[in-house]
């Protein structure tokens, strides 16, 4: 049985910007390969100008690569008819101000084909997946930076895509919208939607995706599973609710009987300050 | 694998694509209240007309003056207006959508990106088509209220003169064909085809452009020298006679191809001056705009094509 196609497929990528600074080409991505499961949620993360918004701009063809492919399930990207399955949400996105919500969705609706009652369907439901539903008729030129992002996650979200691509999807977001957007990730996963996620909140990224790239002066410098990439081999983690002194000097003495086990740390385990936050601010528990 | 197909969508073609970016690209221009300035500007060149009676001349031959003076200024104005509109608004929209990063997002949908262009284009045409009626429909209305003014003073006149009955009518008939007719409205649609060309230079231009700035210096400069392209074309086909080398006749050919002869549209001119533009005429001239758009659009998608946004 042949294997399933990737999501996405990257080859070799090569991409150098010629600059009228500097005689040599500036190289932003340098033979960089990755593959993309359908299904999975994908981490590209690396410090300013390792390469990630190139490696994502040359994904949706906005870009040429100068050497290597780039292919979403399995087309090349540098054709059209790859877009037909992609939403894009670019980092900081600054939509056409003069337009409101609706008239937004119902623009890139259009462009992808929606028509007639379909397409009035799938407004209502995207402003209302994205909090936006009373916003809906007022101009852009009024949103926060909160809603841009989130009206711009409805935009890539309009004809259904399987694959996702957000480029920092909660930049200048508020915690309690930057949790949405991470329920709203893992939603996606749940639906069996592919997202390649580019973002600097490592935490973020920790908490939603399955596979993680490491991406450093262009190159791939670490890939894997993310539970394999961050998982310490030789340590075991026991959380213990409502542990009397007595238990926890037993406990103790039982490691110390071991022969080669030690006690690296105890004590309280701590929550997030953005849990704590979540709490006071809405009063639900802020998830684990 | 069968491809996903979502619910209620089907590929648009092309023609649904562009016109849908296109009504988007008249909205956004005319939500920036390009709309208000137009009004403004044509009430202002067309009032500007009643106040430049000349008082001093008799009906007689005050009458197709004064209505060749309302034309001139509305044309003119159409002409002024229509022009930089095309250049402004064109060489705004896409650097626009580059600086904002809403390129990304069109482009990252499935639209090729000549369709993109085409859109654009299409938009500020329908914006320069709206614009032009309205101005049209204005310059109609004054012309047709002050032409029964000048026929109603002109009757006045042979009455009391005691002018025979043919010399009047030959007088009306006269100060008749001044007026509103046909012939004006295919020199406005010579205004809208000579800015349509303006429009898809510019596109071209803010195709490789990094400014509006630049691009529209450099489009109202095409148009200035838009206006010596017969005399180019002239030159080569005179060959020898000028007394020039090959060269500077092959330069000629080139400048006359790919730069539109803007003297072309001097029949708007003639039609001021009360003559009756034929039908062939303002034939050739839609054709030879039209080949100016395509061309120029083309050129703008082979740049674009390889554009790295």
């Amino acid at each position: 049985m042949s294997e399933p196609v990737p999501a996405v497929e990257i080859r070799h990528l090569v991409k150098d910007f010629h600059t009228s600074f500097r005689r040599r080409p500036l190289r932003a991505v340098d033979d960089l390969s990755l593959t993309i499961r359908a299904g999975e949620v994908y981490g590209l993360i690396g410090p300013n100008g390792s390469g990630k918004s190139t490696t994502m701009k040359a994904l949706l063809g906005l870009v040429a690569p100068t050497s290597g492919s780039c292919r979403i399930f399995g087309k090349d990207s540098l054709k059209v008819d790859s877009r037909d399955e992609v939403g894009f949400l670019p980092e900081n996105p600054y939509f056409h101000k003069h337009l409101t919500g609706v008239e937004t969705l119902r623009f890139y609706g259009r462009l992808c084909g929606l028509r007639g009652r379909a397409l009035d369907d799938r407004v209502v439901e995207l402003l209302d997946l994205v909090g936006l539903t009373d916003a809906g008729g007022r101009r852009l030129a009024g949103y926060s930076k909160g809603m841009l992002q989130r009206i711009g996650l409805a935009q890539a979200l309009v004809q259904e895509p399987r694959l996702v691509i957000l480029d920092e999807p909660t930049a200048g977001v508020d915690p309690v919208g930057s949790r949405g957007i991470r329920d709203l990730i893992l939603a996606l996963r749940d639906r069996g939607i592919t997202v390649f996620l580019c973002s600097h909140l490592l935490e973020q990224v920790q908490e939603v995706c399955d596979h993680v790239g490491i991406l450093c002066g262009g190159r791939i410098v670490r890939e894997g599973r993310l539970d394999d990439l961050i998982s310490i081999e030789d340590q075991t983690e026991i959380v213990i609710r409502r542990a009397g002194a007595d238990l926890v000097e037993r406990i103790t003495a039982l490691v110390g009987e071991s022969p080669g086990a030690s006690i690296v740390r105890s004590g309280r385990p701590r929550t997030t300050l953005e849990r704590l936050f979540l709490e006071t601010t809405t009063g639900k528990e802020g998830g684990a | 694998m069968n491809a996903h197909v979502p619910a209620g969508t089907r590929r648009g073609g092309h023609v649904v694509r562009i016109l849908t970016i296109a009504a988007h690209a008249f909205t956004q221009l005319a939500r920036m209240k390009v709309f208000h300035f137009l009004a403004l500007f044509a009430v202002v060149a067309i009032a500007s007309n009643f106040l430049n009676l000349p008082q001093h001349e008799g009906p007689e031959s005050a009458g197709a003056a004064v209505l060749r003076s309302i034309k001139s200024w509305s044309l003119g104005a159409m002409t002024l207006f229509s022009v930089v509109i095309a250049v402004a608004a064109t060489a705004l929209l896409i650097p626009k959508d580059i600086e904002d990063r809403t390129l990304y997002t069109i482009l990252a949908k499935p639209v090729p990106r000549i369709d993109y262009l085409a859109g654009r284009l299409l938009g500020v045409l329908l914006l320069l088509f709206v614009s032009l009626l309205a101005m049209d429909l204005l310059m109609t209305a004054v012309l047709q209220v002050r032409t029964a003014i000048v026929l109603g003073e002109q009757r006045d006149m042979a009455a009391a003169l005691g002018w025979p009955p043919d010399a009047v009518e030959s007088l009306l008939a006269e100060t008749r064909a001044a007026g509103p007719g046909w012939p004006l409205q295919g020199a406005v649609a010579a205004v809208f085809v000579r800015a349509a060309v303006m429009a898809s230079i510019a596109l071209l231009i803010s195709t490789f452009s990094t400014s509006t700035l630049f691009t529209t210096v450099v489009g109202l400069l095409v148009y200035f020298i838009g206006h010596f392209q017969a005399d180019a074309r002239d030159f080569w086909l005179q060959g020898g006679e000028a007394g020039e080398g090959a060269a500077a006749r092959l330069a000629s050919l080139a400048l006359a191809l790919v730069l539109p002869d803007f003297q072309l549209f001097n029949v708007i001119d003639a039609v001021i001056e009360g003559s009756v533009v034929p039908l062939a005429t303002l034939g050739r001239l839609v054709l030879a705009g039209g080949y100016y758009v395509v061309l120029f659009t083309l050129a703008s998608w082979f740049i674009f094509a390889e554009k790295e946004i």
